[in-house]
């Protein structure tokens, strides 16, 4: 059974230049969920970006869960209508057994994200 | 081996499709009609297992299977009561460059030659256990599969190689029993079907023994199966062969049903699937369409009726709307009108399903929209409240006593999940450039720290909704939004802001930031307790810890009590809302849900977008004009304000009192006879001990009637709000 967790981040709003040009530390996930923003994983005490006017706030508004490889295709290819990006990693967005959804994809494992009050449709639907 | 047609065994042998065991057995499963056992025609349909309109000739027998026959007139029962309809279908997604359907020799050649060019290919064919049912627009080829159904995304191309069918007579007696196409009277010859004595019109069946009946078709004859066809010869005379069997072979038509579910998307097809119809003889008697149970006589009529393209007589007639979607009518339709109109008109366009899916078929890989839930939802199921669908969440409907909760914000101390609420940051050097074009009210006035009730108006001036605006410096203002209209809110905010080119950031918190409003008398106490002491202003807000989570508090008031707003991180939200409950329980402290709120925002006169407002809605209607600055430069609605503001004034939002009981929420408000209104809020008040009511009421001759009648019984117009006129509890 699938069970996902809240996702402590910082989400990050921004013009596109200022995300384009920022350093993130390895040891964090950044996700780029749109021009303008990027979520980071996990969360940076300190994130810093050449825009003043950014929005820097902490976010635990999405919860998400790492699968094998071996599980989350299968299930993906149930819940998703979309194609998933050949290469490794990717990251992409859209829907997911109906629910807004973004999917971090790495050579053996995959990051299920999903905004966290459809967590239990999410479960449910993935079962 | 034995299955079982309407309730009796027969024997059927290994191999057996369940078409063939009911011929051997003299069972027709229509009772008539050419049988082309190649899927194409709509004779062979039964209910098989429960599920209708299966095609018996492409139904492998099997022991125990359940085949019932469809009434001849009519439709088959809905499958009630039938456990096995409502299993869950699997869909599985495959993506591809092409698309083959059909793995027969022009079939193959088209995937190889796809694949040598480089192309991911997938081919799909029913004898392989993939039975492609439709193709839609995406463009996406469903197919059923023993395994589930199976959802085909071609990124390029789709190739219809299904090869042709064959047509079928028409002719007066063409629905009796015993009449087949050449390939099927071979089909039945090779597994041993008796056929008796076989006449052949046409093309002979290939290992049938059969007379061949030169000459023309002219009808068949028999009573229920047929007995003798009848042909005319060169001669002209006609001649009558009594047989057991009719084999036809009339030519074929390519099986292009497929295709003609494509329109407008990347298919073609090859092979015969490509090949010009062979055209048969304009039909002049008998059922052309046995689906939709058009003859040749209602072709006739709607010609004479002046229906001369192809897809205004499918419409007239409904021929070719049926499960074979004109698969065995089209050649004859097209023939009917080449021989009045002199052109041949393309085939009509067919729509899917090409094989009757079942409901779970369909719904395999469909959702229902989800409902979002707060992270306060375990917590109010857990307090046993009633959760429903409210503002597009599960909300807390009650808690199970709504007068308890009703007093416990009036009288003590009441918390209520406001997590719904839409929140959202705007940033930038234009922020307030933004937001002074799109609000109706003087934003720059607004003070860092502090809030303003604001109206959001469309470019008609009609109210889309309503909300906060929250100061947190020049360039940096937080927004509230209704929980039903969030989502649009944001996407009115960004297209504006792109349209206008304004330098923003805008980030939605909706579903990141919980929110509790923590209201009644003893609410300041109940802060206290949990560590917040600041004195607020009203409409101020300002950032602190309550009960050890950071919060943005707001101090306001939709009950009409005194009231705060607390905006924190939505994983602690079970964790606040805790703590104010057991700090407040000798407070009294409940909870409430939205049954209550309703109720005590309503005793207020507080406004619902939506509910109280229609899609016409002005200002001025809702007697909302002071939220509305028109000394302003500009605004979004502002000329249409206006401009509508010179005309008279229609209809207004007003508040309404009566005895109780409170009538029902859209009850029609009455002037004497006349109709003046209608009720869109209305609840009995526990403080007041009357009916309150928001209605929408016309004005007569300019001016708002007072005494009204609703349900029968005396109502009045009164001024808002109906509780605490003055404001001193909001505000305490």
């Amino acid at each position: 059974m699938l069970a996902l967790n809240r996702i402590h981040a910082t989400r990050i709003v921004a013009t596109p230049s200022a995300l384009d040009s920022a350093q993130w530390p390895d040891d964090r996930l950044v996700f780029r969920i749109a021009a303008d923003e990027a979520l980071i994983t996990p969360p940076m005490a300190n994130a810093v970006v050449s825009d003043p006017y950014a929005i820097v706030v902490a976010d635990s508004g999405f919860a998400g869960a790492w699968l094998p490889m071996e599980e989350a295709l299968p299930l993906l290819e149930h819940a998703c209508e979309w194609e998933l990006p050949r290469e490794r990693p990717a990251f992409a967005q859209g829907s997911v057994a109906g629910i807004p959804a973004k999917l971090w994809i790495e050579k053996d494992r995959v990051l299920l994200i999903v905004p966290a009050p459809f967590v239990a449709d999410f479960e449910e639907r993935m079962a | 081996m034995r299955l079982i047609v309407d309730g009796q065994p027969i024997e059927f042998d290994a191999g057996d499709s369940a078409l063939i065991a009911m011929l051997r057995a003299g069972i027709h499963p229509t009772g008539g009609g050419c049988l082309c056992l190649g899927g194409d025609c709509p004779h062979c349909l039964a209910t098989v297992d429960g599920v209708s309109y299966t095609r018996t000739c492409e139904t492998p027998a099997r022991p125990g299977m359940i085949v019932e026959r469809h009434p001849r007139e009519g439709y088959p029962p809905l499958p009630l009561n039938n456990p096995a309809a409502a299993e869950e279908v699997k869909a599985r997604n495959v993506h591809c460059d092409v698309a083959v359907i059909g793995a027969g020799d022009s079939g193959k050649a088209a995937a190889e030659e796809a694949e040598r060019s480089g192309k991911r290919v997938i081919t799909l064919d029913a004898k392989r256990g993939q039975e492609v049912v439709g193709v839609y627009p995406g463009p996406l080829v469903v197919a059923r599969t023993p395994d589930g159904m199976l959802h085909v995304h071609p990124r390029e191309d789709i190739i219809i190689a299904t090869g042709a069918a064959e047509i079928q007579p028409v002719a007066p007696g063409n629905d009796l029993a015993g009449i087949v196409t050449a390939r099927a009277a071979s089909q039945l010859a090779a597994v041993g079907v008796p056929l008796g004595r076989v006449v052949a019109v046409g093309a002979r069946p290939e290992n049938a023994e059969a007379t061949v009946a030169d000459g023309q078709l002219i009808r068949f004859e028999g009573n229920g199966k047929v007995e003798a066809v009848i042909v005319r010869g060169a001669d002209g005379n006609e001649k009558r062969i009594e047989c057991d069997t009719v084999s036809v072979g009339l030519g074929l038509s390519p099986r292009d049903v497929l295709l003609r579910m494509g329109s407008g998307l990347a298919i073609r097809a090859v092979g015969n699937a490509a090949r010009e119809p062979e055209l048969p003889a304009c039909p002049t008697s008998g059922v052309v369409c046995s689906c939709s149970g058009v003859t040749a006589d209602d072709l006739q009529r709607v010609w004479d009726s002046g229906f001369r393209e192809l897809e205004l007589v499918k419409r007239a007639t409904l021929a070719g709307t049926g499960p074979c979607q004109g698969s065995v009518c089209v050649p004859h339709i097209r023939s009917f009108l080449k021989e009045r109109g002199g052109e041949l008109q393309a085939p009509f366009t067919a729509r899917p399903a090409n094989r009757q899916p079942t409901l779970g078929e369909v719904a395999a890989g469909a959702h229902h929209r989800a409902t979002p839930r707060t992270a306060l939802d375990a917590e109010h199921r857990r307090l046993g409240a009633r959760m429903d669908r409210i503002g597009g969440w599960w909300r807390p409907w009650n808690y199970g006593d709504t007068r308890a909760e009703y007093w416990a914000v009036r009288e003590a101390v009441s918390i209520g999940d406001v997590s719904t609420l839409g929140k959202m940051i705007v940033s930038g050097p234009d922020a307030l450039e933004l937001l002074e074009r799109l609000y109706p009210t003087q934003v720059s006035t607004i003070a860092p720290g502090r809030s303003r009730y604001v109206l959001l108006l469309d470019e008609r001036g009609y109210v889309l909704d309503d909300g906060l605006i929250c100061c947190d410096g020049a360039s940096r203002y937080g927004l509230t939004f209704t929980s039903g209209g969030s989502s649009f809110a944001e996407m009115w905010v960004r297209d504006w802001a792109e349209t206008w080119n304004l330098d923003v950031r805008i980030l939605n918190q909706t579903m990141s930031l919980g929110a509790i409003n923590v209201t009644g008398p003893l609410s300041k106490e109940l802060l206290a307790r949990a560590g917040f002491t600041r004195p607020m202003r009203h409409m101020e807000h300002t950032m602190a810890t309550v009960a050890g989570v950071e919060c943005r508090i707001f101090r306001l008031s939709f009950t009409g009590e005194l009231s705060f707003e607390l905006h924190h991180p939505a994983e602690q939200s079970a964790e606040l809302w805790r703590s104010l409950m057991a700090l407040g329980t000798d407070l009294g402290i409940k909870p409430h849900g939205i049954q209550t709120l309703l109720q005590l925002r309503l005793e207020k006169g507080h406004v619902i977008v939506g509910q109280d407002t229609d899609f016409d809605s002005t200002p001025r209607r809702i007697d909302m004009e002071w939220a509305v600055r028109l000394d302003k430069a500009d605004f979004v609605g502002r000329q249409a304000v206006l401009r509508t503001n010179k005309a008279p004034l229609d209809k207004q939002l007003v508040g309404l009192e009566m005895d109780a009981p409170a009538p029902v929420e859209g009850a029609v408000i009455w002037r004497g006879s006349e109709y003046a209104g209608y009720v869109t809020s209305s609840a009995q008040s526990h403080a007041l001990g009357k009916a309150v009511m928001l209605g929408w009421v016309k004005l007569f001759d300019g001016v708002l009637p007072t005494e009204l009648t609703i349900d029968g019984r005396a109502a009045r117009r009164v001024s808002l709000p109906f509780y605490d006129k003055e404001g001193r509890r909001a505000r305490a």
